[in-house]
């Protein structure tokens, strides 16, 4: 009896262990980090965050950015999987090329995006070669601003779309061909079996793919770096700087909880709201 | 299921005792018994030279295979090169000075840092070591490393922030402007007439031709506090939001339209150059060198425009110097008479871009790229109205320091919010940096 009860804790030591080193261990420091100074309790480096120019627009292009970037996602996962579901010759490629972007870092993809449309990239060469402009368009910049939060918003669709796709996709394949069926014997025309059927059974899949995607989508960094720099502040890009710019880890440390905070209130809110629904137990 | 949770704990803490053993134990006694090993069991000694320069993956690859390798082999003596931030420099500096156990035989630092370490005592006077044969130091550089009476450190490499110019801009130079003005850096070659040039090659291109390192990990802000506030206020910090400054901030608001946007993204501008986005650019020495390495027929290296007060520029300079109670004082002192040899700088100058602090090695420059960039910052460093600024020493501040401007920068020139009220906003954090380090407010 008292070895069979001793297993479980047994088996998750190795994992607690991790976690109280690799999670705990630093969210303690910054904890202290953030709401001490010399050693006592003090909300100072709170003031100085706030007080940071850089700080409220951080915080609202990152929201702005999740708000803009997750839900178009979202919506074009959903149509590109319901596509690629039905079988159809080519059907296994189409799939591979749809996943390549997976494999690309966000760096990178900014990397590939900047060359892509920086003044003498492939976009301006191009169209003044062909005679369409005579000086390059501009697209980075301080004064281009809302350009380059499209661009950024364009590069993270085309990198981390896949993501989303892969888990909805997934999702579909899981549903059973008997709903569909019945449902066709019933008369049911294909937007009755979409919107009554596929779509709440897709529900658990579209709420995971949401959660992790909006999650990365708060800790945005490495894209906005290459593409805006501090043009477009994010809330890491300002923890980054912080800490390796400025040297203040405090700050950083608030930047950094601030994300996690964000983070751990929108997965609240997200299994909150969206809580899956199962047809077997609605009937 | 109390002895459950005895026993998760028990074993949770030997698992922290142990990883935390592997984690930080593991350097420091390798290095420590490297060293007292050399010294007690055979004659080679390894000296520990700790550096904040020459950090890069690249720059430090080129030390310890190159620079140093020749060293050992003309002395016998081995060198653990230690490539750190200044932060750690100074706290293990500070741990090691005050146990009595110094391990450090040479540090290399920027002159502020050289200064802070000197007012806490932990630097040697070098004034006793044998005379360094067959160099002379540059004038202002000597004068530097002496502080308070103490000769702190030998003055080890140089550099400063230039403008390149790339020569098609000559093309459009504006009314009353030549190129032997630019080129020598005449009276005419003031702010009003770059911005005048500015404008002309924007109106003849058809695109904005000057470019700024203005990015987040450019080294813009050393143009604000280094360069366009001393020629227009006297000083870098201390008339920030006084009216002249005003006109200084005006004058940049006016000078953007003919930069080239990008330049908030760019952190160096040695690509832009070589790719012919802009035709004139300012940056450090170190970073602008490619471009003109790439293409040395393109470009000339300029001195800065002057301003009312004068041509304000930055000398950055980086000393070598030894700890008290170091370990190996004559051959750490052997090491810095081979760093500050003639040959070894212009070694480090093809290979980093640091220019040489003795005299005898401008003599030793072979044609070709490098000299177009010595020459050009020779020809600001000897223009008449110059204004040394040196970087200020905040210690853990600095960067706060260069926020302070950038911040500034970001809110008048882009944002176009009021001078004199961004300024006067800013005005006593800056100061209150400067009292808190204990610093003049230059």
């Amino acid at each position: 009896m008292e070895r069979r009860s001793l297993l479980p804790y047994l088996l998750i030591l190795p994992a607690f262990a991790y976690l109280l080193f690799f999670v705990g261990y630093p969210l303690v420091q910054a904890l202290y980090l953030a709401f001490t100074k010399n050693g006592a309790l003090s909300l100072d480096t709170v003031r100085r965050t706030v007080n940071n120019y850089y700080f409220w627009s951080a915080l609202k292009n990152t929201i702005a950015l999740a708000a803009v970037i997750v839900p178009i996602q979202v919506a074009l996962a959903v149509v590109l999987a319901l596509l690629l579901n039905k079988a159809f010759k080519g059907r296994d490629l189409a799939i591979y090329a749809l996943v390549i972007p997976l494999t690309i870092s966000d760096v990178a993809s900014g990397l590939i995006w900047y060359s892509m449309l920086s003044p003498y990239g492939f976009l301006n060469k191009f169209l003044m070669n062909i005679g369409l402009t005579s000086h390059p368009i501009y697209f980075f910049g301080y004064q281009y601003r809302t350009r380059e939060f499209f661009v950024i918003v364009l590069s993270e669709i085309w990198r981390s779309t896949a993501i989303v796709f892969v888990m909805i996709l997934a999702g579909l394949q899981m549903i059973s061909k008997d709903y569909l069926e019945a449902a066709e014997v019933f008369g049911a025309n294909y937007w009755t079996r979409l919107r009554r059927i596929v779509l709440p059974l897709l529900k658990p899949s579209i709420q995971s793919a949401l959660i992790i995607r909006t999650l990365f989508a708060m800790q945005i960094f490495g894209v906005v770096w290459i593409l805006a720099g501090r043009d477009v502040p994010v809330l890491a890009g300002e923890g980054f700087y912080q800490l390796m710019e400025i040297k203040d880890y405090g700050v950083a440390s608030i930047y950094a909880l601030v994300i996690a905070g964000l983070s751990l209130l929108l997965g609240i809110l997200y299994v909150k709201f969206l809580k899956a629904e199962y047809l077997e137990v609605k009937t | 299921m109390k002895r459950l949770f005895g026993l998760l704990l028990v074993v949770v803490v030997v698992f922290g005792v142990v990883a935390s053993g592997c984690i930080s134990g593991g350097g420091e006694t390798t290095s420590e018994t490297g060293t007292s090993k050399t010294t007690t069991a055979t004659e080679k000694v390894t000296l520990t030279w700790l550096s904040t320069q020459l950090t890069p993956p690249e720059e430090r690859a080129f030390v310890q295979q190159t620079l140093l390798k020749g060293f050992t082999d003309e002395t016998g003596i081995n060198v653990n090169f230690v490539p750190v931030s200044y932060t750690d420099m100074v706290t293990r500096l500070d741990a090691e000075e005050k146990t009595g156990k110094v391990t450090i035989d040479v540090v290399g630092d920027l002159h502020g840092g050289m200064d802070y370490m000197a007012s806490k005592g932990w630097l040697m006077d070098l004034s006793g070591m044998p005379k360094l044969e067959g160099r002379t130091f540059i004038g202002t550089f000597e004068k530097y490393s002496v502080i308070n009476g103490k000769k702190v450190y030998v003055p080890w490499m140089s550099a400063t922030y230039v403008m390149v110019v790339n020569k098609e801009a000559f093309k459009y130079l504006p009314d009353g402007l030549t190129e032997d003005d630019v080129m020598k850096g005449t009276d005419k070659w003031t702010y009003d007439a770059f911005l005048a040039w500015a404008k002309k090659l924007k109106d003849s291109t058809g695109q904005p031709q000057v470019g700024f390192p203005a990015g987040p990990k450019g080294l813009f802000v050393r143009f604000l506090h280094g360069y366009i506030y001393p020629s227009y206020t006297g000083y870098q910090a201390k008339e920030f939001d006084s009216p002249d400054a005003v006109t200084m901030w005006n004058y940049l608001k006016e000078l953007w339209p003919y930069v080239h946007p990008s330049s908030t993204t760019w952190d160096a501008m040695s690509d832009p150059l070589l790719k012919g986005e802009v035709l004139i650019a300012w940056d450090h020495t170190a970073r602008i060198k490619d471009a003109i390495t790439t293409k040395p027929d393109q470009f000339v290296v300029v001195p800065v425009p002057r301003g009312p007060k004068g041509r304000g520029f930055i000398v950055v300079l980086a000393g070598l110097a030894i700890p008290n109670n170091a370990p190996h004082k004559d051959e750490a002192w052997k090491l810095i008479d081979y760093l500050t040899k003639p040959e070894t700088q212009i070694k480090v100058l093809e290979k980093v871009g640091f220019f040489p602090t003795v005299k005898e090695a401008s003599g030793k420059l072979p044609e070709g790229p490098l000299k177009i960039l010595a020459e050009g910052v020779t020809a600001q460093s000897s223009t008449s109205d110059a204004l040394v600024a040196m970087i200020p020493n905040l210690g853990s501040k600095g960067g706060d320091f260069k926020d302070i401007y950038r911040t500034a920068f970001e809110r008048i020139v882009l944002n176009g919010e009021d001078p004199a009220k961004v300024t006067s906003e800013l005005k006593p954090k800056l100061i209150g940096l400067f009292t808190e380090a204990g610093v003049e407010v230059p």
